[in-house]
């Protein structure tokens, strides 16, 4: 019933409107009422160059962190896998927590360099997973995996080491950026990840069954005529590409990348085809109330957005396991 | 010809799981694997799909396996493997669908066909289902409708000329749906494609087959017409049981003991 609303056009339209209602609260949302955010110099001011990246910010990283999620569930054909398997957010943190405690010593503008060392401790620690992990073998994606784990304690154990070595101020800045906050939200970020996602939303069409077929197997895919390695090493290029501007852009946010497919196929099945553009919106929407949540509840404080995540994340995703496994009698 | 294999050998883990295996497959044909466990059935029907990498030559339509691209290959041979394990929500009818995949059909084309591979198998009161929540036998009779449908878009000017691969398709199904799968398996003979099929049930095989082929330890012990190569002692040696065949109103069965 509900997938039959979902998959119309009338399903579409609302999606649509619903995630421009909850991005409009979303920017008249704080301590400064409608009046003087249109009438006065300074509501101009945090309305156009503070609230409007910010929010559109949230929804661009929430789609990307959805899309990516499906993409990696998907390729490794494992409901639990999340974008951060690969490797790419421990890496970047390992970037980012490096900088923050190298801008101690040298005199550098550490808010410019901080995304940049994790953009390229990122890229850097997926290029070292697919390095080890090789996929053009049979049971390679578990190879990729088994990497990705690797690399993600070798990165955690250094930033550990990293948070022996700080400074106090250090250490709170590296534990506040390991949690995310969107505080840091700008027109730079929102342009570099909004081509990243518009890349892949155009990649994403001619993929949609190809991604199915993966849903049986791969010698299944394979003799359906899918190029698996092919669509998989992409995919992967394209997963890393999503998590790691997000990651350079806000921080690490947990959960978004993990419950919003399951949310998706709870609602739409499987089938790519509509699980897609649902978790599009579905992860935009998410992350905005997210963020929307974060600088409100202990306003003027922010609270880092992947607490909010993960303590709205984690019981759905408890409740999905319980009810997953009450269904298929796990 | 549809598919001729030249020597084909496979070393896995430092054992060989086949030895120079040669034969032809031809349009028109059902052809078995037989063998008992670990004889190397699956490994052969896999390397025919390409699935596995093997030394030698194999041919598909007199152009070399290797040189096909994925959809092109896929154009020219189904493969149904023996167990299928789905870990995301996909109905039945999604599942079936995927089957018109390597071919440029339009939307409307694949739910026709969707349509009347559902109406043929008998499987509408599974259309709507949660592939996931399927009987094993259930599971299986929907993959055997999905490669059969991919299988039925291999045509060329009315004549079939694809090469369906089979592994152990009969494991989980009835009596009622085993017989199905036979006249399926016919029926796509007779318009013209190859049939490749794992069987353990040599009676079924029987029944069945045109042609066997008779593995033991990777290699080909015995290949050609059912009737000539199922002899007592050659199963009795194969299968290390004593097996006895019995003509009954015109055929033969085996009985072991």
């Amino acid at each position: 019933m509900i997938k039959k609303l979902l998959i119309s056009p009338l399903g579409w339209l609302l999606c649509i409107l619903l995630s421009l209602g909850i991005c409009l609260s979303a920017l008249l949302l704080g301590s400064i009422d409608f009046q003087s955010l249109i009438h006065s110099d300074i509501g101009h001011n945090i309305l156009w160059n503070i609230r409007l990246p910010r929010v559109m910010l949230a929804f661009v990283v929430g789609a990307s962190l959805a899309l990516a999620g499906v993409l990696i569930q998907s390729n490794v054909r494992n409901p639990l896998a999340d974008p951060s398997l690969i490797g790419v957010s421990a890496g970047a943190a390992l970037g980012a927590a490096l900088m923050i405690v190298a801008a101690e010593f040298i005199d550098i503008q550490a808010q410019y360099y901080i995304p940049l060392a994790a953009f390229i401790g990122g890229i850097l620690s997926t290029l070292a997973v697919l390095k080890l992990g090789r996929n053009d073998m049979p049971g390679g994606m578990a190879l990729l995996i088994l990497a990705g784990i690797a690399i993600n304690v070798i990165a955690a154990s250094l930033i550990g080491l990293l948070t022996y070595l700080a400074t106090d101020s250090a250490l709170r800045h590296i534990t506040f950026w390991s949690l995310g906050s969107l505080a840091g939200a700008n027109y730079f970020w929102l342009i570099l990840c909004t081509t990243a996602l518009l890349i892949v939303c155009l990649w994403l069409p001619k993929q949609q069954r190809k991604l199915d077929a993966i849903l049986l197997g791969q010698a299944e895919a394979n003799t359906m005529g899918v190029d698996v390695k092919r669509l998989q090493m992409q995919s992967i290029v394209l997963v890393a590409l999503l998590a790691a501007l997000s990651v350079s852009a806000c921080g690490i946010i947990g959960f978004i990348g993990l419950v919003t497919p399951h949310i998706g196929r709870m609602l739409v099945g499987a089938s790519h085809r509509y699980l897609l553009p649902l978790c599009f919106f579905l992860g935009g929407s998410l992350l905005v109330i997210a963020d929307g949540l974060a600088r409100t509840i202990i306003a003027p404080a922010e609270l880092p957005i992947g607490i909010v995540t993960a303590l709205l994340g984690a019981p759905v995703f408890i409740w999905l396991l319980v009810r997953e496994g009450r269904r298929l009698q796990w | 010809m549809v598919m001729t294999l030249k020597n084909l050998n496979l070393i896995r883990n430092g054992k060989r799981v086949l030895h120079n295996i040669s034969g032809e497959l031809e349009g028109g044909k059902i052809i078995a694997l037989l063998g008992p466990n670990g004889a190397g059935k699956s490994t052969l029907i896999k390397s025919l799909a390409r699935l596995l990498e093997c030394e030698g030559d194999i041919q598909l339509h007199g152009k070399v396996l290797a040189d096909f691209n994925a959809e092109e290959l896929a154009q020219n041979l189904a493969y149904l493997p023996q167990q299928s394990q789905l870990e995301f929500p996909l109905e039945v009818d999604e599942v079936l669908s995927l089957a018109t995949l390597p071919f440029s059909l339009t939307r409307l084309q694949q739910r026709q066909q969707v349509k009347r591979v559902i109406s043929d198998w008998n499987i509408g009161s599974l259309a709507q289902k949660d592939f996931r929540q399927l009987s094993g036998g259930e599971q299986q009779r929907c993959q055997i409708a999905r490669t059969y449908l991919q299988l039925s878009n291999m045509t060329l000017e009315g004549q079939g000329r694809g090469i369906w691969l089979l592994d152990e398709p009969a494991s989980s199904l009835d009596l009622e749906h085993q017989q199905q799968l036979q006249r399926i398996c016919r029926k796509a003979a007779n318009e013209g494609h190859c049939v490749v099929i794992v069987l353990h049930d040599l009676n079924q095989a029987f029944s069945l087959a045109d042609d066997i082929w008779l593995l033991e330890n990777g290699r080909l012990k015995a290949q050609g017409p059912a009737q000539e190569v199922m002899t007592e002692s050659l199963i009795s040696q194969i299968f290390k049981v004593s097996a006895r065949r019995v003509e009954d109103s015109g055929r033969s069965i085996f009985l072991f003991s």
